[in-house]
Formats: C-alpha cells, structure tokens, sequence
C-alpha cells in the first residue's frame, strides 16, 4: 500500500513540475499572442483591452494562482483565438490522436510480438536472417522519411489509399501503417532476443524433458518474455507521441498533436498547457497500468 | 573480444563511403568552387527547377529552388554528421559525468536526478526540443542545446549502471589502496572501464541524432536550410510532379542510418562484456 502511495506522490510531483515547467516557458518565449491575434494595426488600447480580458497582465506569479485555481476546478481555460473552450477543443481532438496511438501500438505488439518468436524459433533461418534484414530497413527509414515514400507508392502510383484527411477507415491505412512500422520492427527484435535468452535456460529444458508440447512450452516463455517487451513498448511511447505528432501533421489528421504544434506556433497558452496536462496525466495512467501487468506477470518485480 | 561481424564490416564500408563522399564535398567547397574565407554556396537557378536527374547537366536533377540536388544533398551530409557529432559527444560527456555523480553523490543529488531523468524521459523528447527552440528562437545554438538536454538522461542511465558495476571491482580498491585521487580514479580507472560500452551507445546515439534533427527540420524547427528534414518537408509538396527528391533523399539518409545502426549492432556484439 505505501508503495502504491509513493508512486502516486511520484506521478503527481512529476505531473506538477512538468504542468508548472510549461507554464513558465511558453510565457518566457518570445512572441505575444494578443498582439498576433488583433494584427498589426491594432491601437495599444485595444491590446490592453484583450488581455485584460484574457488575464495576461497580471503578474506571472498571479497568472499561474489563476491557472491552477482553474485547474483544481476542471478549468483549463479558453483559447486565446476563436476564444473556445479549452476541454470541449480537446475532446474533440482527443479521438483521432487515441484512435491512431492505440490501433499502430496494439498492432505493431501483437504483429511484432508474433514474428519476434516465430524468427527465434527459427534461428538463423532464411525467415531469421529475412526479418533481421526487415527489421533493419524499417528502423533506418523515420517516419518522415517513410511517409512520403508510402504516399508515393500506396497513394499516387497505386492510387488505392487517400493522401490525406481523416474521416473512413481508408484513411487511417496508411498513418497506422506508417506508424506501425518502425515500432513494430523494435518490438520485434527485443521479442526475439528476449525469447533465445530464455529458451535456452534450464526452466524450459526441465519443461522439455517433462515431455510438454512445443506450444505449450512456447506459451510459457511468452509469458516471461512479456514484461520486458511491455518495459521496452512503455519507454517507446514517447516515440509514440512524437512520431503521431509527425503523422499528423504529414497526413492533416486534426489530432492533438497537430493542435499542439500549432498552439506553439501560435504562442496560444491555454491550447499548449491543456495539450501537456491531458498528455502527462494519460502517460502516467499508461505508465502505471504497465507497471501494474509487470507486477502480476513478474512478481519478482515487485520487491 | 569477439571477431568482426559481417554486419560490421558492411557497417564500416557503408559507413566510409558516406565519409569519402562528405570529405571530398569539404574539399570541393573550399578549394575547388570557393576558397577558405569565400565557401561555395550551391546556386539558386530558377530555370533549373525540378530538372530531372541526368537533365541539363545535373547528376540528380535540381530540387525546386534549381539548386543542384547533388550539392544540396552534400551540404545536407556534412551539416549532419558534424552537427550529430558535436552534439553526441557533448550529450555524452555530461552524461557520464552525471551518471557517475549519481553514484558517488549524496542522496538529495541522487533524487534530483532521478526526478530530471524521468522528467525528461516522460516528456517526449520532440516536444522538449519545439519548447527550447520556440524560446531561443530557430537557431544552430537553439538546437545543439535541445538536443543536448533531451539526450542526456539516456547516456547518464547507462553511465550509472556501468559506474555502478565498474566501482565494486577488486582492481578499483587496488587503485584506492595506492593512494589514487577521486579525479584521477574517474580519468585513469571509471572512464577506461566504462568506455566501450559509451562508444556503442555513442555510434547508435549518432543516428538517433541525425533521425530527431531531421524530424525538427521536417517541423520547421531545423537549424540550417541544408538539413535533410527540411528538404524533405519541401519534397513533399511536389511529390506529384517530382517523386524521385523524396525518394533520393530518405534512401540517402536511410543508407547513412543503416550504416550507423550496423557498425553499433557489430560493435556491440564485439565489446559485449557479459559475453566474455
């Protein structure tokens, strides 16, 4: 139980200090909205005026009372342009950015997952050496480098798949797909290391020689290899996000990575600190569900 | 020791290639084109506009500001392998230096780092990187510094753990027991010891350099118009009527990571200390 607490204690330190960090830095930066959002020939009057009203003259100190008070009621604020609310924005760009992450992460686990065992099981194999080849090629091209060629081949030679946009399942081909790659490839590779370290020790001769089947002993040295391939997906998420950031902005997925982007350029502070809470809070929901599965697979894990 | 792989030895002749090619591009900006104090610049030429490669005298036809693809793409070279190695041998310095200091230093230091490395490492490190930039403003200086502060967690990790392992050897109280100092122990006993495994981290870290630079520069946060991301990112618009710039470009960024990844994967496989 005290380990849950200080873990809780944990995340909501490293959820404040990261909330708080991008407070002050987004506000450090040069650039003034207000006077982006009136234009050039606004009067100084009408830029005190609006950000009056935005609360921006305060002093930062009281600025950042504001925000958390704000915060503690569920109120993240509204944005400094088209004066929207923050949480109904983010709701509404909330459900590609999900759609996207899940869908290629799930899938590039279980494909990876799949071909990871199937290659050491098949140690050097034509399939061994194949998939080492593929795997290397898949890590070599980014996702900003793999996307265009994709558009290139799917969308404009073969012309099956949409450009861009979202909306019908056809669009989300080729971001997942795009996404999936480079993620799936690294899942595949540490499942198939992690699988020759553990099928050649002594636990697995002993279930050998007790006469189990070779299913059967696979399915027990995939669920020991599990935590560390989880450890290895949980510390790829940030490349997750980055790499959906990047999809979006390739295929003009209205997604949150996408607003963010554009809530940076636009120096638009509520949009960035909504983006950064929703963010953290959800990578530690993930991070914690993930320490929670290794916990029950590995009870070693848990002293 | 092991022997060299046959994924090392492709790694290395990759890997000269792309250095023959960047050097004689050095040579040809300073000495052949331009002169030290006046380097040659590759030339905007309206009328080569998206000149097909093996067209108008151009090897690799011209990008859409008829600029030779060739330079262009050379520049681009050059700019990323220095700027990837500046900035991973900087990134890994600190983090040996902090990863040994969260070893030897008192608890609160140990915390305080802990709590940076986890920040660091939940945030995702793009997002770090458009924070800095977007407060220094698009600069080279802006850049190295971004990638610097989210770089160094990943090699300060390792450093601890090897610091960690190398300070309870026998040969470390022999050297204690002859009365070295703290500062020559970390410079003629940790740093020996810890190197091999640095330089693996190093050589991988380099490509991972060159993937997020690019990545900033596809944003339109890069640090120069030569960086390969950018040139992408124009590529990209005139993917219709001229295809083979995209496809030019990633292939000859995706040779160079290719290299890199197999010369740290042979290199690792050949240090591995754990198999003896």
């Amino acid at each position: 139980m005290s380990r849950l607490l200080q873990k809780a204690i944990y995340a909501f330190v490293t959820i404040f200090v990261a909330l708080t960090t991008i407070f002050f830095v987004i506000r450090m930066s040069p650039g003034d909205p207000v006077e982006t959002v009136l234009g050039q020939k606004a009067t100084q009057e009408e830029i005190q005026k609006l950000k009056t009203q935005l609360g921006l003259d305060l002093p930062m100190s009281s600025q950042y009372g504001n925000y958390l008070k704000g915060l503690t009621k569920g109120d993240l604020g509204k944005t400094i342009f088209g004066n929207k609310d923050v949480k109904e924005l983010l709701k509404e760009r909330m459900k590609p950015t999900i759609i996207l992450a899940s869908i290629s992460v799930t899938l590039s686990a279980i494909v990876g997952i799949f071909l990871g065992i199937w290659a050491g099981y098949k140690k050097n194999k034509n399939f061994d050496k194949f998939s080492r080849l593929i795997s290397l090629f898949a890590l070599s091209f980014p996702i900003f480098s793999l996307a265009p060629l994709m558009v290139l081949l799917f969308s404009i030679k073969l012309n099956l798949l949409p450009v861009s946009e979202w909306g019908s399942l056809k669009h989300m081909i080729l971001p997942i797909v795009t996404l999936m790659i480079p993620l799936g490839a690294i899942v595949m590779r540490v499942t198939r290391n992690k699988y020759l370290e553990e099928a050649h020790s002594q636990w697995v001769m002993v279930t050998r020689s007790k006469g189990l089947s070779d299913v059967a002993i696979l399915l027990r040295v995939l669920k020991v290899c599990l935590p560390t391939i989880l450890n290895v997906v949980s510390i790829q998420l940030s490349v997750v996000i980055a790499g959906t950031m990047i999809t979006e902005t390739i295929f003009d997925i209205p997604g949150m990575g996408s607003l963010l982007f554009d809530g940076i350029q636009n120096r638009d502070y509520p949009i960035v600190q909504g983006v950064i809470v929703y963010s953290t809070v959800s990578y530690m929901v993930i991070y914690f569900l993930i320490d929670y599965i290794n916990e029950k697979l590995d009870p070693r894990t848990q002293s | 020791m092991g022997k060299f792989t046959k994924e090392m030895k492709w790694g290395l002749g990759i890997l000269s290639l792309y250095v023959v090619w960047a050097v004689s591009w050095f040579f040809y900006r300073y000495t052949i084109k331009g002169t030290i104090f006046k380097p040659y610049v590759p030339e905007l030429d309206m009328k080569l506009e998206l000149a097909l490669p093996f067209s108008k005298g151009l090897v690799l036809g011209a990008d859409l500001l008829g600029r030779s693809l060739l330079e262009v793409l050379s520049a681009g070279l050059t700019y990323s392998l220095t700027l990837s190695m500046i900035v991973t041998i900087a990134t890994a310095s600190i983090g040996i230096l902090m990863g040994y200091m969260a070893v030897k230093a008192p608890s609160w230091f140990k915390l305080v780092f802990d709590l940076l490395i986890n920040l660091v490492f939940i945030f995702p490190s793009i997002l770090i990187a458009i924070m800095i930039m977007a407060v220094t403003g698009q600069s080279m200086q802006g850049l190295i510094f971004a990638m610097i502060i989210t770089g160094w967690p990943g090699y300060a990790k390792i450093a601890r753990g090897e610091s960690k392992r190398v300070l309870s050897l026998t040969y470390v109280e022999g050297a204690r027991a002859i009365g070295i100092g703290e500062v020559r122990l970390f410079f003629t006993v940790i740093i020996p010891a810890i190197l091999p495994v640095m330089i693996v981290n190093m050589v991988l870290g380099i490509s991972g350099v060159i993937i997020s630079e690019a990545a900033l520069g596809f944003l339109g946060l890069g640090g120069s118009p030569y960086s390969w991301g950018a040139m992408l990112s124009a590529a990209k618009t005139v993917l219709l009527e001229a295809p083979h710039i995209a496809m030019i470009l990633s292939l000859t960024m995706a040779g160079l990571i290719i290299g890199l990844n197999l010369l740290g994967d042979g290199l690792r496989d050949y240090l591995d200390p754990n198999k003896g």
